[in-house]
């Protein structure tokens, strides 16, 4: 190959090629892609388990989500239920206190109705007593009153003699 | 380690040291030279007369060390692939650590330039393992026997013209690739833009692979250069090199592919104001203002 700068030999480039096309193969298909596929398989066990603790807590995100639905609604249910119950108190208490002023009314007006028949009945009573006391004041009166009058009419003569 | 034991390793490591260095000048051949160093220099660029047999064909040294090279790497690859991959884990040991951080920064690297990636990755992966064992290689000193029956060290499969070219121009065609899996008939034309392309890869891999070969051969040709100074040889001129030639190549080659694989079309251009019918406008209206 005189002629030729630096020696060039065109034979020993294809030589040159064809080692580093074996090689090129030899290492893509022994170490490149087997490494290749090994470091993908790792990243998707890894993804699967990222996957996977994603999925779980979506599912206790919701799970959560459920159980606090649930206990609002228990709330809510708690909270209906306390407000029937109160409703019912006042319902049973304003029914008593109506029963017992109601009650009470009665015994007053029973009361009363004593009272004015005990009154009625003292007075009645009462009545009877007096004119028993008047008439016999009338008659102690109308028998003293004799008997002061002479004694009063002795004491007026007496005196009139004494001063004439 | 103790303190105690620490000392103990080093002299020990000190002893082996010198009874090596002893055993070179003991072992120090007479035998003179039969190429000065401007000949050595001059045919580890050109080789015009060092070659070797391969398959009963004369070829230079880079070749062998390309075929020496891709043979070691293949057979790690098959022992990976029998003994280690199927053992891989889910949280990885150091082995299986280091090949999974090879192949996600290759595939890293194509993703992040093209959309169309599947065999750019692969691509980029081979390349730059074949660069950084290739340039790694001659620092083993490989030994083999010339044509002329010399006895040579086997240079990084890249510090042959040849083997530089093949990596350059092979590029530059799977960039092409990428370009006509992108945008068809019009990447091919997108991929001829860069015509400078195959000639700055080849000769960027060549030059620099070449200056290492060429520091390592004058530095061992002298005895008196090749103590402790080889230490600092190698790593500058060889693990450096093997580093930033393999980060480089593949790169660029990514970097080309997504460029003219990519579709997207390119914005629209603001449309220019022209200057002279502008002027004229201005002109007339102080024509107007003068009347």
């Amino acid at each position: 190959m005189t002629g030729v700068p630096l020696n060039i030999d065109w034979q020993q480039i294809m030589l040159h090629l064809l080692n580093f096309t074996i090689l090129f193969g030899a290492l893509w298909i022994l170490l490149y892609k087997p490494v290749k596929d090994f470091i993908a398989k790792r990243e998707k066990y890894y993804e699967d388990i990222d996957q996977k603790a994603q999925d779980n807590l979506k599912a206790s995100e919701t799970e959560r989500d459920e159980y606090k639905a649930r206990i609002s609604q228990l709330d809510q249910e708690i909270r209906a239920e306390k407000e029937k119950a109160r409703e019912d108190i006042d319902k049973v208490t304003s029914q008593r206190i109506q029963e017992a002023r109601d009650e009470a009314e009665q015994i007053l007006n029973d009361a009363k109705a004593e009272a004015e028949r005990q009154k009625e009945k003292i007075i009645t009573s009462a009545q009877k007593e007096i004119s028993d006391m008047v008439t016999e004041a009338t008659e102690k009166l109308a028998l003293e009153q004799s008997a002061s009058d002479a004694f009063d009419q002795f004491l007026d003569a007496a005196e009139r003699t004494e001063r004439g | 380690m103790t303190k105690k034991e620490r000392r103990k390793a080093i002299i020990i490591f000190a002893v082996i040291a010198l009874v090596f260095l002893i055993a070179s000048f003991l072992t120090a051949s007479n035998v003179p030279k039969t190429e000065t160093v401007q000949e050595v220099m001059r045919d580890a660029v050109l080789h015009d007369s060092n070659k070797v047999m391969l398959l009963g064909r004369a070829v230079n040294p880079g070749l062998l060390s390309g075929v020496i090279v891709s043979g070691i790497l293949i057979v790690f690859a098959l022992i990976c692939r029998l003994f280690v991959i199927p053992r891989f884990k889910i949280v990885p040991g150091r082995l299986q650590m280091f090949l999974e951080t090879v192949v996600s920064l290759f595939d890293n690297m194509a993703k992040g330039s093209s959309k169309i990636n599947r065999v750019l990755g692969a691509y980029i992966f081979a390349a730059g393992a074949y660069i950084f064992t290739g340039t790694l290689f001659e620092l083993l000193g490989v030994q083999a026997v010339t044509t002329e029956g010399l006895s040579i060290s086997l240079p990084a499969p890249l510090s042959d013209i040849n083997g530089a070219i093949m990596m350059g121009c092979l590029s530059y065609l799977f960039i092409m690739s990428g370009g006509v899996a992108g945008n068809g008939l019009k990447g091919i034309g997108k991929t001829l833009k860069e015509y400078s392309l195959p000639i700055s890869l080849s000769f960027r891999l060549f030059g620099a692979l070449l200056s290492g070969a060429l520091v390592t051969e004058l530095v061992y040709y002298y005895s008196s250069l090749s103590y402790v100074l080889p230490v600092f040889v190698g790593v500058l001129f060889t693990l450096l090199h093997a580093l930033i030639q393999a980060y480089v190549l593949t790169m660029l080659t990514s970097l080309f592919y997504g460029q003219v694989s990519d579709d997207t079309p390119p914005p629209p251009k603001e449309k220019k104001a022209k200057k002279t019918g502008r002027k004229n406008k201005v002109k007339d209206q102080t024509d107007k203002k003068a009347a």
